[in-house]
């Protein structure tokens, strides 16, 4: 029997269709919020502010071998401030820590005041605090990201969130409502509904070639469907 | 004025014509997204950071800080160790600064200073060092002059090193370099890369979704009880042949 291909294609078209339709719909659905939504957007850029670039008054500073002495196995001392005032933010192997630069005595771990009071310095809206909370256990939305950490969310109908560092203060990250639809959103594109991370999982890698199939030929169908039928000449 | 009817010969047609017009990408996409998907993503590396090495800031004295000012406002101090010996990277409005933190003299990162960085990242023999004014295609997440280091590795690794901190940028190889040729493919950026949030991707993704929604819709219109007769019991399927 000879091989009738618009037949043969058009059966192979529908019938891939059927088993990756939902996902290729998934696809650009994700696929257009995750590019009309601008990616600075997402990342909450707008959420925070960086502190400006002031001047330090290098005078009266304990000598940076003390804070060396002080933090065992410290790879990195930076220069900035915590509350207005001159620190030394120690990168240990156990985490950061900072020093104060004058007397080089370690700072405590942050109150739930302070950690209110550096949030509001960081958050650019006007919204109140709804909640502060110091977790142990990672939320989904801080993935590989390791506790402890100062969760302190605002009013909002985005619902925005800032993670801080209990011992320097410092911004971890910002979630809010765009950011975790877009994480669903990666989470339906790339097909790992686990982590949300794994971008070579067996299951996005036959949906990927199923759907190429589909598009290949979904492409000879239209060369045959535009295809002008001329009547033979008699 | 002919009224819209919404059969699915509609339906049908605009499926086809957006397929026509979009088609190509979405073949594209399809493509890139499979490729995306086989290429493994931690031979791909170089996203985010994590990859750099830290060395312990050896005991002892360091360069008094109010040394580093020398009639310049400074802004930042950064003490690390280079792993050959601690700097300090001193930064105020004219840039960053490269001191050694025991001596106090001036760092300049030439190409040994470079070598010694990236062989910290591998351990495959150094083919070349060049250095960039600003970064190419594949460091385009930094910024300023740099480094590049090229290894003789399967890999065919280079490394970046930033030429006023000395600091380790990225390495990145032929799997990546793979791997970016087709997300270039997927995000539409095809000058820089890095965008997916322009006009004409908004545009085609709009465009394409009107593709996959008709095309789902018509699932429910091509399929038969018919279709599925297999699934019972084997049968010859009836043919129709359109007229020559």
């Amino acid at each position: 029997m000879a091989i009738h291909w618009p037949l043969l294609v058009r059966r192979t078209h529908k019938w891939l269709a059927l088993v990756v339709g939902v996902q290729a719909l998934l696809w650009t659905l994700t696929g257009l919020y995750m590019v009309a939504v601008h990616i600075d957007i997402i990342h909450g850029d707008h959420l925070v502010r960086a502190p400006a670039a002031q001047p330090f008054d290098l005078d009266g500073f304990v000598a940076p071998s003390q804070v060396v002495a002080a933090a065992p196995g410290v790879s990195e001392l930076r220069l900035q401030r915590f509350a207005g005032e001159p620190v030394w933010r120690a990168e240990t192997p156990e985490g950061a820590q900072l020093f104060d630069a004058r007397s080089g005595a370690p700072l405590p771990a942050l109150t739930e005041s302070q950690v209110r009071e550096q949030a509001r310095r960081i958050y650019t809206g006007d919204g109140k605090i709804v909640s502060v909370r110091l977790l142990t256990i990672a939320p989904q939305e801080m993935q590989a990201r390791q506790p402890p950490y100062w969760q302190v969310e605002f009013e909002g109908w985005n619902r925005p969130t800032l993670y801080l560092s209990p011992t320097t203060g410092e911004l971890i990250s910002r979630r809010h409502a765009l950011w975790r639809v877009f994480d669903f959103a990666w989470m339906l594109h790339i097909m790992d509904y686990d982590e949300r991370t794994d971008v070579n999982n067996p299951l996005l890698r036959i949906a990927t070639w199923s759907a190429f199939a589909m598009a290949i030929s979904g492409a000879w169908l239209l060369i045959w469907s535009f295809k002008r039928r001329k009547r033979k000449p008699a | 004025m002919k009224r819209i009817r919404l059969t699915p010969l509609f339906f049908r047609r605009i499926h086809k014509w957006v397929g026509l017009i979009l088609g190509l990408q979405f073949l594209l996409w399809a493509l890139s997204g499979s490729v995306m998907a086989l290429l493994d993503k931690d031979k791909v590396g170089g996203h985010g950071a994590g990859m750099t090495h830290a060395h312990p800031l050896p005991a002892g004295d360091y360069v008094d800080v109010a040394a580093l000012r020398r009639g310049e406002a400074i802004t930042g101090i950064v003490l690390r160790d280079l792993g050959t010996r601690p700097v300090y990277e001193v930064q105020s409005a004219k840039g960053v600064r490269l001191v050694d933190a025991t001596t106090g003299a001036d760092i300049r990162v030439d190409a040994a200073v470079a070598r010694d960085v990236a062989a910290m990242m591998n351990d495959a023999p150094i083919r070349d060092v060049s250095v960039l004014p600003k970064a190419n295609l594949e460091a385009r997440d930094h910024a300023g002059a740099m480094w590049r280091v090229d290894f003789a590795d399967a890999e065919n690794s280079s490394a970046y090193v930033s030429l006023d901190t000395a600091r380790f940028l990225v390495m990145r190889g032929d799997t990546w370099r793979t791997w970016d040729f087709f997300w270039m493919l997927h995000n539409m950026d095809y000058v820089n890369r890095s965008s997916f949030n322009h006009p004409l991707i908004i545009f085609v993704a709009f465009g394409t979704l009107w593709m996959s929604g008709t095309g789902f819709y018509l699932l429910f219109k091509s399929f038969s009880r018919a279709d599925f007769r297999w699934l019972r019991r084997r049968r010859k399927p009836v043919v129709v042949r359109s007229a020559p």
